[in-house]
């Protein structure tokens, strides 16, 4: 098992951005729960439900997950397989490791061209033309006026429809704003990627991996242990 | 030809030490760009609807919630003093008291390295300072461990379900009887190693210490009864009360309800020096307010948040790679090469054994479930292999691919926990392996194991295929 650096320069940015990310995470993961557990007793307790409450909670799940792929590439903690990379010499070893980085990092661009083709239609902007790579805008049909099934439309959004719906009020709120995470999640993603990869280029950072998902629990343990 | 190209992609990827989800992701990405007609827009929309898509996937951020807010809260210390209480003075103990705990909290928890984390860091000391060998303590530990996903709730029992459209409560009900089996068979070996090499045993410290250490594990234990009552209703009385998904997710607010106001192992009214006296609600009547955006609980909801996000990232690709091997018909293929080769359903069970051991030195637990359970369920269906039975045949597969090497997960979370190298600790789970294998012939050949459970409570299920 390879230990992680954490990025070094720590600005006063970088700390917001963290305590801003990670404040996300935990903030949808608890919406979440209280708006499924408060559907339960509605229904039980009133016999009533917020009829928006299912829908909503699947986009915060989408959102929570979409959000917190980057902060996994920041951190180093999605999952890998590092047995080859542990019996592998230095030098090979980072063969290896710059190519999963340079494989991300296509990984990203693909997502975020795909993403934004998706998105775009439903904000009435142009998908981008090319099946790889974006060559060009095609002129894409305009789908703002897709709503939600049941997320009711805010009052404080109204100002999106003179210029998304050329006027029309939304019933319901408009499917680009979830699906907003979407570019915006595979930009972030991509952006973490670059410079995970600038790191390892610098010799900052070894690999993007780690071996496990409880390597930080497990950290806690042994040094609790030693402790005592 | 092209899958071939599209699973040597995937290997090679993962063998440099690609992230698993980006190789199953970039793998099925390219090769649907050469090959299919489908867009880049349309894979980016799986997977958003990876999350947004699936109901039952949501349960997997709330159990996982669960079992932080148990962790953090004390609640294993707790099992832990109840278990040695009703067993520990047996020969060898304390061993089966550890192997009782894990049972304990694999009931409230979905994961197996969590619960190692949990009993391991505690029992494994204790163990040792009682006078059995480390290498013993840490293999006990690191195969009790692996029930975590057997019993239920278990997150790889919930991918299967969601991978393959069986209801989760079946699953989680399927899991019981072979779950505890495992377990009393542990238990047993360690009875008779303990027999055998004279191990030592604990005092009994009578009834009064039974009943006072499950008053106070009774809170973290009943979380069970919300759960399991919550899902299938009170036979006669009351009907399932709520899906697999609600029911984590009331299990999440309880265990924060729990870890927070009564046990006081965490938020406001924690302990503020080690040994400090724990506050009263009384005293410090505002907790209730502040105990919901309180340091600890975002720490908690930050942890459960990055597992789920780490899970979730490896389930949305491995669904793109599930969307291509069907679109490429690959399930009817194999299954037909499988009927052409004469395979019944025995030959068919021993190679679904073997894929999965193999698959499982390299991949997690879930996204190898999401890969291979399209792949094998249509030929199941198509010999008669009960869903339900073969699920529960997965997950035990994938119990003993966490303590193989080269990747068994549990071997290195045991590893971390105990101190002591992968390969001692491999050599010390051996002799349990040995029974657990026993144990996957047993569930493998014996349906009824799996079966029995589900179809009494629930009635007999109905296959959609």
């Amino acid at each position: 098992m390879t230990k992680q650096t954490e990025p070094q320069s720590r600005g006063p940015l970088s700390r917001f951005f963290d305590s801003f990310e990670e404040t996300m995470i935990a903030l949808l993961l608890g919406l979440m729960t209280l708006v499924t557990f408060v559907n339960v007793v509605l229904r039980y307790g009133f016999g009533e439900s917020l009829i928006w409450g299912l829908e909503l909670t699947l986009v915060m799940f989408a959102w929570l997950v979409l959000l917190g792929i980057s902060f996994g590439f920041k951190h180093t903690s999605h999952l890998g397989v590092d047995a080859l990379l542990n019996i592998a010499s230095d030098g090979p070893r980072r063969i290896m490791v710059i190519l999963s980085a340079i494989a991300c990092v296509i990984y990203a661009v693909l997502l975020l061209k795909g993403a934004w083709d998706y998105w775009a239609p439903f904000a009435g902007f142009d998908a981008t033309s090319g099946r790889w790579f974006p060559t060009g805008f095609e002129n894409s049909r305009d789908q703002a006026w897709y709503e939600t099934e049941q997320i009711p439309m805010l009052a404080w959004l109204r100002w999106l429809e003179p210029l998304f719906n050329q006027g029309e009020t939304y019933e319901k709120l408009p499917r680009f704003i979830p699906y907003a995470i979407l570019p915006f999640g595979a930009a972030l993603i991509l952006l973490r990627v670059v410079q995970a990869t600038v790191r390892i280029i610098r010799g900052l950072q070894d690999s993007l991996i780690v071996s496990h998902e409880a390597e930080d629990a497990v950290d806690q343990a042994a040094a609790q242990s030693k402790e005592t | 030809m092209g899958v071939a190209i599209l699973f040597l992609m995937i290997v090679g990827l993962l063998l440099i030490g690609a992230p698993i989800a980006v190789s199953l992701g970039l793998s099925s990405m390219i090769f649907l760009l050469v090959f299919s007609e489908t867009s880049l827009a349309s894979i980016a929309q799986s997977l958003y609807q990876a999350m947004a898509g699936h109901y039952t996937l949501l349960a997997i951020p709330f159990f996982i919630l669960a079992s932080s807010f148990m962790s953090t809260g004390g609640v294993a210390k707790r099992i832990i003093r109840f278990s040695i209480a009703c067993v520990g003075h047996m020969r060898g103990g304390l061993a089966i008291a550890g192997v009782f705990a894990c049972m304990l909290f694999a009931a409230l928890s979905g994961s197996s390295p969590a619960t190692v984390v949990a009993i391991g860091s505690i029992v494994i000391a204790a163990m040792q300072k009682a006078g059995y060998s480390k290498d013993f303590a840490a293999g006990v530990i690191c195969n009790a461990g692996t029930l975590g996903i057997l019993i239920p709730p278990s997150i790889v029992m919930v991918v299967y379900a969601s991978a393959t459209d069986v209801s989760v409560g079946r699953m989680f009900l399927a899991g019981v009887i072979p779950g505890i089996m495992a377990g009393v068979m542990l238990m047993i070996t360690i009875y008779i190693m303990a027999r055998v090499k004279n191990m030592p045993k604990g005092e009994w410290q009578g009834w009064g210490e039974v009943r006072a250490s499950f008053a106070d594990a009774f809170w973290g234990l009943m979380l069970i009864v919300i759960i399991m009552v919550g899902i299938y209703g009170i036979p006669g009385i009351t009907s399932a009360i709520f899906t697999p998904t609600e029911a984590a997710a009331v299990a999440s607010v309880y265990a924060f309800l729990i870890a927070v106001f009564v046990y006081r192992d965490m938020g406001p009214l924690a302990a503020t020096s080690e040994g400090g006296a724990r506050k009263s609600l009384l005293q410090k009547p505002q907790a209730l307010v502040t105990a919901f955006f309180h340091r600890d609980t975002k720490h908690t909801l930050l942890e459960a948040g990055k597992l789920t996000i780490m899970l979730m990232f490896i389930i949305a690709n491995a669904l793109i790679l599930k969307h291509v091997l069907t679109d490429e018909q690959i399930p009817q293929q194999i299954a037909g090469m499988m009927l052409d080769a004469g395979f019944g359903k025995i030959m068919f069970l021993v190679v679904v054994n073997v894929i999965l051991l193999i698959g499982g030195q390299f991949m997690e637990p879930s996204g190898l479930i999401v890969i291979v359970a399209p792949l094998v369920f249509p030929i199941a269906l198509e010999l008669g292999v009960d869903p339900i039975h073969l699920g529960i045949i997965m997950v035990v597969n994938m119990e003993i691919g966490m303590i193989t090497p080269p990747v068994g997960l549990n071997l290195f979370v045991t590893s971390g926990v105990a101190g002591m190298p992968m390969m001692r600790v491999v050599r010390a789970a051996l002799p349990f392996l040995a029974v657990l294998f026993v144990f996957l012939i047993m569930v493998t050949y014996i349906p009824v194991l799996s079966t029995w459970l589900p179809i009494s409570l629930m009635g007999p299920e109905i296959i959609t295929r």
